[in-house]
């Protein structure tokens, strides 16, 4: 069946599966997650992927976070940014990518169009999800996380009432460039 | 009447454009602070969720590293652990809300320092508990109960939280009347545009009321003149008739006149005796064809000529060319059956009688007739 049929219900999706497929791109990943269920745990914590991949249900850290695993596999540089919303427990995690300059989000996963577009700075990425769940946000981060320690490091975190020219990651972007 | 009364209204409806437009803008401006104010709200919510959460995360790491010390359950090392690394998430993401505002700056870096002064004995704990020292790690433990510096972050975080709910009121109240304004300003707006509307309408009304009062007086004033009109046609043609009348008898009494006056001629032209009509000079005016007969003048030879150049009364040595005829003339009596000599157009001449009767006007001689009969 290969990987075309990763969004049909039975099929086992396996991480090795994902880091073998050659032809793998950010659409490519996103169209296995069709069918998987939402988890609704609310706790902002990464659930093994393996689990993830079998049980065909998590949530969005566990989508984002594979994202950016699978895909930083395949050559691509990613974001994991989470954005904290008014009464939206634990927040909202996606995938940025910057090739594309698009974003993965769980909430997505069953849309033909389930990548979407953003600016790279994390404001930018912030108000298109903020706007996806018509609420208002507070805060933002750029965050790394990796499966050996399954430890959640933040990068920078974005304030939304503070001007966007004092963000850290625009900041950090000019000073590298 | 007409040009000020649209001039009053497109001033009126300029006025209301403008008022409209300020209204916009300011709503536009209003609903920007509000959301603003709004962010400010919810910054604060996020604030003191975070600060709640970071007490809460102290709380349950302090209980169960102490109580790994006593049990050494894994389960107990594992929540500390998860604790503890909350912990750190918590007080990230409090430094990052309050980093604006350097007062609270500085105090989440003091808490800071306390917490890390924290983690480190809790996980001295169960570094101590972990290595199997399970004697050691509950005299740790026992000391770490009732630590100072664990009640002096929750003192301070307290603190900071009791500023943030202070903070929040204020911005609430702020956001508050920011919508209160916005309406105020809105109804204020709608209320003016829609007494502009009303005066509008009231100068509309009173234009339209105008201009039928208008088309009613021009109604009228047409009737009116129409009426005249009717009367005055009738009089023309009453006065036409009338004339036509005139005219008529005018007509009448001149042919009347022409028949007389052609008679008369006729009268005249049918003597034999000669006649001639005098002018007061004693000047040859008229003459009947009985003279151009008898003398074979040509009338053209006569007119405007003396009388003396055809006939000459006998008698009149002392007044030669008809003096004593002049004189008659001129004192209006008249002569009768005088002898004379006729001249004709060869020079012969020939005795006749010669009368003369004075022509008077409004009892005035203006002439006189002469006649002359021939033997």
């Amino acid at each position: 069946m290969g990987f075309f049929c990763g969004g049909l219900v039975g099929h086992a999706l396996t991480m090795n599966e994902l880091l073998r497929d050659r032809k793998m791109t950010p659409k490519r990943f996103a169209n296995h997650f069709e069918s998987f269920r939402f988890d609704d745990r609310f706790v902002f914590d990464v659930q093994d992927p393996h689990q993830f991949l079998s049980q065909r249900k998590g949530d969005c850290i566990d989508y984002a976070v594979l994202a950016d695993h699978v895909l930083t596999h395949h050559g691509y540089t990613t974001r994991l940014i989470r954005v904290e919303m008014v009464g939206i427990d634990a927040g909202h995690a996606v995938c940025y990518v910057d090739d594309d300059r698009v974003y993965l989000d769980y909430n997505n996963r069953k849309y033909f169009f389930n990548l979407k577009r953003s600016g790279p700075s994390i404001r930018q990425v912030a108000k298109k999800i903020a706007a996806s769940f018509e609420a208002n946000w507070t805060f933002a981060q750029e965050f790394a996380f990796d499966y050996d320690s399954f430890n959640k490091r933040v990068i920078y975190t974005v304030v939304k009432i503070e001007p966007p020219s004092s963000d850290p990651d625009v900041i950090a972007r000019k000073e590298s460039s | 009447m007409k040009d000020k009364t649209t001039k009053r209204i497109l001033a009126f409806f300029l006025l209301i454009s403008v008022i409209l437009f300020a209204v916009a803008v300011q709503a536009a401006r209003n609903i920007k602070q509000s959301s603003d104010s709004s962010d400010w709200v919810n910054h604060t919510h996020a604030t003191i969720l975070e600060i709640d959460a970071l007490r809460t995360a102290l709380s349950v790491a302090e209980a169960s590293a102490r109580s790994y010390s006593w049990s050494n359950n894994a389960h107990d090392l594992t929540t500390s652990k998860k604790a503890l690394s909350d912990i750190g998430e918590h007080l990230s993401i409090t430094q990052a809300l309050t980093r604006y505002d350097s007062n609270k700056a500085e105090e989440v870096s003091d808490i800071e320092a306390l917490v890390n002064q924290r983690i480190s004995s809790l996980r001295n704990i169960l570094t101590t508990t972990a290595k199997g020292k399970a004697a050691a790690a509950r005299g740790l433990s026992n000391r770490d109960a009732g630590n100072e510096v664990s009640i002096d972050i929750q003192r301070r975080l307290k603190k900071l939280k009791d500023r943030e709910l202070a903070q929040l009121t204020e911005r609430d109240i702020e956001s508050y009347l920011q919508a209160q304004k916005t309406r105020w300003i809105i109804w204020a707006g709608v209320t003016l545009n829609v007494l502009l509307l009303a005066v509008v309408g009231w100068l509309i009304k009173h234009d339209i009321n105008t201009r039928r009062q208008a088309a009613a007086a021009l109604q009228a004033a047409n009737e009116q003149l129409e009426i005249r009109v009717k009367e005055r046609t009738a009089e023309l043609a009453d006065a036409n008739q009338q004339l036509s009348m005139d005219n008529l008898e005018q007509q009448w009494t001149n042919q009347t006149l022409e028949h007389q006056l052609r008679y008369n001629q006729r009268i005249v032209d049918s003597i034999s005796d000669l006649v001639f009509v005098l002018t007061k000079t004693s000047n040859i005016s008229r003459m009947n064809p009985a003279v151009l007969h008898h003398c074979g003048w040509e009338t053209t030879d006569l007119i405007n000529q003396p009388l003396a150049k055809v006939v000459e009364l006998d008698d009149d040595t002392n007044n030669p060319s008809n003096g004593s005829l002049k004189l008659a003339m001129k004192e209006g009596h008249d002569l009768r059956d005088q002898k004379a000599n006729l001249k004709n157009k060869q020079g012969h001449q020939t005795p006749v009688m010669l009368s003369m009767f004075p022509l008077r006007d409004q009892n005035k001689i203006v002439g006189g007739v002469v006649t002359i009969q021939t033997t």
